[in-house]
């Protein structure tokens, strides 16, 4: 069934408060019993761009943006060009605008949309201590219905600290903005939801991968800023002295994945989080920890590439190096959540695979995710906390590195007498001396990556959902939009079958042909431009000879409408 | 040093770092694949290694200090009867061993009868005296063993290989 | 503790079986040696001790010691010993290396390693020279040194001074020696490990195979320099240093990096923050 929802996008510049008024209007959603997802785009500078909050309320769970916005709220026009492509509109769609900032600007009205002006700074500057963005908060819930008290709520809390008449202020701005909305009329309300039976919370996908990484096990971490990475650091860094563990900032990246490894080495399941730049940097120990079987996390929220490219929008471009990144041959495993929600899920499960087997995991994000707010059920916990095979004490002839049916050796953590051993980038004996001889590196070799696929990853793999000859294969972020748009094809009486993959690496032939069991023909979904997707799975997998793809690069994001015209017109054999 | 077992602490510690330097030079000539100067280092380290057992046989009923590592009272920087590391080249030939071992050896039976000739305590000057003697046997016996090995021609340590790159 | 107590650790008991693949005369045996004999001076358990090293001939030294190691990637040895000890504060982190690894590939950490002031003894094995590449000039060669083919007409950079380098950066102890003096290299170590924040020991290990002229360092070393706690003094001596001035040049009271440690809470009630 397709989902019932109201998107709406709020814009502004120099300081006049969306990102807040946006949060508010989430929160309050969320109080009121509803769902909803709010995503970020802002300008390059550091106070005062032009920035947009773009939200999607509904009374179900969402955690992917609509095809256009129901409602734009924008306080200003500035720098709309920047952005105006993140910000699609319909004929049905609904301009709200103050006529002092001047005339809608062209590139906005291209789809004919509704305009409605309200003088929303000469409502606020009519009161005393009025702020626009509390106007067209109380605006906004006013047009779709939702309750003032629910607002109200969330204020007081915000604004505890300010004192009562901060918050009278804020109230009175409000009630304009409700005012103000009585002669707006055709914008369908939100119905109520029904009563909640589960635990809801707000959260964004980078708090959701620190709590999973934390509910993993991590206890050491190790930090370098970069955008769209950083929350993850900073959700850590007050939390993990609550669970005994410790976070410090490093000097670079360098010395981020470096400090990690050291740690892990010590017995303490480690992270650092990072971004395609970042990630470049740490690839050398990162074949460091392979070849010294140091388990590790490092979670890497994609951004637009290459180079310092787009920090502040979403691509799925870092698929390439997280599988190609590392020089040698360095089996490694990489992971991908596909939603804010399985965020908490696949960095937790990720901790066990670090753990379970010795070696570090790329997990990759991105920015829609990361840095989007949503209000989702309360993840269920499946329980995996990472734990390593440990070396017993004073084992004669330990060795580190010796060579077992699994190919995972028990591991002596510091501190346990007898268990003694160097670990070595170099290559290695099994006692962990370093070699040149040819039957160490081939028995090492095979070691290294039969620990990798010989593991049961149970049904973790990959999400398989429906039943189907055609299928779509995707994974991250594009999985919700993608699942919307089956959804949507399905009200339309066309079966596609969503197979998304959690675990990008090491590819496991078997579970792929038992999720296209079935399956005559694939589209492949990513949003990168040279499909790197696409040219993997040819590379691991035996894929449909019907494959075609549908990718391309951000900044703007993959909405359900594009998924669904692209099925259409395939089906039609455009 | 004014005691017995002082004495001996500095005896035990002489001749303690004498085999393990001799171990050491055998395992680094060892390494380098010069097979006669190795066997010769080992059988230095051995018969240090004798020496130490009999040194530490005469600490019973003897209060043996411990003393720090830079606080032994030795005339140079080391303890006297350790070859020095920087003697050694990877190309030295047995010549050059026994030159080295022979210079440890002296530097210990100078160390011992200094102490036999000037100090104070009785007891210790006897004990240093047979410790002197003993070194002087051995400097006797590498004086002599020398004179079967031929002086090293000049360009001894010529090697037509470049050196090699590792890390 | 009687010397002569059979379950006394010796200092070859913190050795390894592995032989150093070193060229014979190497200084870097005598470091070896030397923090053989600190770790049994001090006694620690060799499960309780653990030695880092990068890339290099210097680093190849976790292997042949009996205590965990870690021989990393060049030039981030400081790094994985950080992350060690800050995982792992009751373990004794040693962290060893040449002047490539330490100053060129690996310069930042070392600067922010003296910096943070991380309780770890960082013992530096300086013989101005890449000896694993064949002989490169390093930062800390002469500027007009004329031995490596990359440089051939020297490097005429000028070169690093780790000590004054540390001594701005933050380091609390900084002390040099030399591995023909190992007694005073050995003492060094003791109080570096002893002492509680980043301690520099800066090693004059001569290179016989590239640098053969270093053979002359011990004519030239000279035990100069008494602790002190004076930043302006040390700071002082080192104006007046030659670079063979030898002892402990400076030992701060700064308290070490560590990071604070929280009010307990159960994952349960950090979750709590997230419902709505």
């Amino acid at each position: 069934m397709a989902i019932s929802s109201v998107s709406i996008a709020l814009t502004g510049s120099g300081g006049a408060g969306v990102m807040t008024a946006g949060q508010v209007l989430l929160d309050a959603a969320a109080k009121a019993g509803l769902y909803g997802l709010m995503a970020k785009s802002l300008g390059p500078q550091i106070r005062g761009g032009e920035s947009a909050a773009l939200l999607r309320i509904s009374n179900e769970p969402v955690q992917s943006s609509d095809d256009t916005y129901d409602l734009l709220m924008a306080v200003d026009w500035g720098n709309i060009e920047r952005f105006a492509a993140e910000l699609p509109l319909s004929k049905d769609s609904v301009i709200i605008c103050d006529p002092a900032q001047g005339p809608v600007p062209e590139l906005m009205l291209t789809a004919n949309p509704r305009v409605v002006n309200v003088p929303l700074k000469e409502l606020a500057a009519s009161l005393e201590g009025g702020r626009v963005n509390m106007v067209g908060l109380g605006l906004i819930a006013e047009l779709i219905g939702l309750p003032e008290s629910s607002i109200v709520d969330i204020l007081a809390a915000a604004l505890k600290k300010k004192g009562p008449e901060a918050l009278e202020a804020s109230k009175a701005g409000l009630r304009a903005g409700q005012k103000a909305a009585q002669s707006i009329t055709g914008i369908v309300k939100l119905s109520p939801p029904g009563p909640s039976t589960t635990e809801r919370w707000s959260i964004n996908g980078n708090e959701a991968t620190g709590l999973g990484a934390l509910k993993g096990g991590v206890r050491f971490v190790a930090a370098y800023p970069i955008t769209p990475a950083t929350e993850i650091l900073e959700w850590l860094a007050p939390q993990l002295p609550k669970v005994g563990g410790c976070l410090i900032q490093a000097e670079d990246e360098l010395a981020s994945i470096n400090q990690i490894i050291g740690g892990s080495f010590g017995g303490v399941p480690a992270l650092t989080a990072t971004s395609g730049p970042g990630l470049a940097l740490m690839s050398e120990a990162l074949g460091l920890a392979v070849a010294s079987e140091t388990p590790l996390l490092v979670c890497n929220v994609m951004r637009g590439g290459p180079s310092t490219g787009i920090p502040t929008k979403s691509e799925q471009v870092d698929l390439n190096i997280a599988l190609y990144g590392m020089h040698g041959d360095a089996p490694h495993i990489v992971t991908a959540p596909n939603s804010i929600s399985d965020c908490v899920f696949t960095a937790q499960w990720s901790v066990y695979l670090a753990e379970a087997m010795q070696a570090p995991v790329i997990l990759l994000s991105d920015q829609a995710m990361g840095q989007s707010k949503a209000i989702i059920d309360k993840p269920a916990d499946l329980g995996f906390i990472g734990e390593r095979l440990a070396a017993e004490a004073n084992v004669e002839n330990y060795q580190r590195y010796a060579v077992t049916a699994s190919g995972i050796s028990p591991m002596a953590v510091p501190g346990t007498p007898g268990g003694m051993y160097t670990a070595d980038g170099l290559e290695h004996s099994p006692r962990g001396t370093p070699s040149t001889q040819a039957s160490h590196h081939q028995e090492q070799l095979d070691k290294r990556l039969r620990k990798l696929t010989d593991f049961d990853y149970g049904d973790h793999w990959g999400d398989i959902e429906g039943d189907s000859e055609t299928a779509i294969i995707t994974w991250g972020s594009i999985t919700d939009p993608t699942r919307e748009a089956i959804d949507r094809l399905a009200d339309e009486g066309v079966s596609v079958k969503l197979i998304s993959i959690r675990l990008l690496a090491p590819a496991l032939p078997d579970k792929f042909s038992a999720a296209l069991k079935g399956v005559k023909r694939a589209m492949v979904v990513e949003q990168n431009h040279s499909r790197q997707f696409h040219t993997y799975l040819r590379g691991v997998y035996d894929l449909p000879a019907d494959t075609i793809t549908y990718h391309r690069p951000g900044p703007v994001a993959i909405r359900p409408s594009e998924i669904v015209e692209a099925v259409k017109a395939w089906n039609k054999g455009a | 040093m004014k005691t017995v077992g002082e004495f001996l602490a500095h005896a035990i510690a002489l001749e303690e770092e004498s085999a393990v330097r001799f171990d050491e030079l055998a395992d680094a000539l060892e390494v380098h694949h010069n097979n006669d100067v190795t066997e010769l280092f080992r059988k230095m380290a051995h018969y240090s290694r004798l020496h130490l057992a009999e040194a530490k046989e005469m600490t019973l009923g003897v209060d043996v200090p411990h003393i720090k590592p830079w606080d032994f009272e030795w005339p140079d920087e080391e303890a006297p009867e350790t070859p020095e590391m920087e003697g050694t080249h990877y190309m030295m030939t047995p010549y050059h061993a026994l030159a080295l071992a022979l210079e440890s050896e002296r530097r210990g039976q100078s160390f011992y009868q200094g102490l036999a000739d000037n100090h104070e305590n009785d007891k210790l000057r006897e004990m240093a005296k047979e410790f002197a003697e003993e070194e002087g046997e051995h400097v006797k016996l590498l004086s002599e063993m020398i004179t079967r090995y031929p002086p090293p021609k000049e360009g001894w340590d010529e090697d037509m290989d470049p050196p090699n790159v590792a890390d | 503790m009687d010397m002569l107590t059979a379950e006394k650790l010796t200092a070859q008991d913190y050795r390894s079986d592995l032989k150093p693949v070193w060229c014979p005369g190497c200084g870097d045996y005598a470091v070896i040696a030397a923090i053989a004999k600190a770790l049994a001076e001090l006694q620690l358990p060799r499960e309780d001790v653990a030695f880092v090293s990068g890339i290099g001939c210097s680093s190849r030294i976790p292997a042949y010691s009996a205590v965990y190691g870690f021989h990393g990637v060049h030039g981030r040895a400081l790094p994985i010993a950080t992350g060690l000890k800050m995982a792992r504060p009751d373990m004794t982190v040693l962290v060893a290396g040449g002047d490539g690894d330490g100053f060129s590939i690996g310069g930042n950490h070392f600067m922010h390693a003296c910096r943070r002031n991380a309780d770890l003894t960082y013992i530096v094995m300086d013989n101005s020279v890449y000896g694993m590449t064949k002989g490169q000039a390093s930062p800390t060669t002469e500027p007009d040194w004329e031995g490596s083919k990359l440089t051939p007409d020297g490097t005429h950079i000028t070169p690093f001074q780790p000590l004054e380098i540390a001594l701005s950066a933050g380091a609390s102890f900084i002390s040099r020696a030399f591995s023909g003096k190992p007694a005073e290299l050995t003492r060094q170590i003791c109080e570096g490990v002893n002492h509680k924040g980043f301690s520099l020991i800066h090693v004059l290990s001569p290179c016989v195979t590239f640098r053969p002229e270093q053979r002359a360092y011990k004519d030239k070393v000279h035990e100069e320099w008494r602790p002190t706690a004076d930043r302006t003094e040390a700071f002082q001596k080192l104006m007046a240093d030659d670079g063979f001035a030898t002892g402990i040049l400076y030992q701060g009271t700064k308290p070490p990096f560590r990071p604070e440690m929280g009010v307990p809470a159960t994952i349960a009630e950090i979750e709590a923050q997230f419902a709505v």
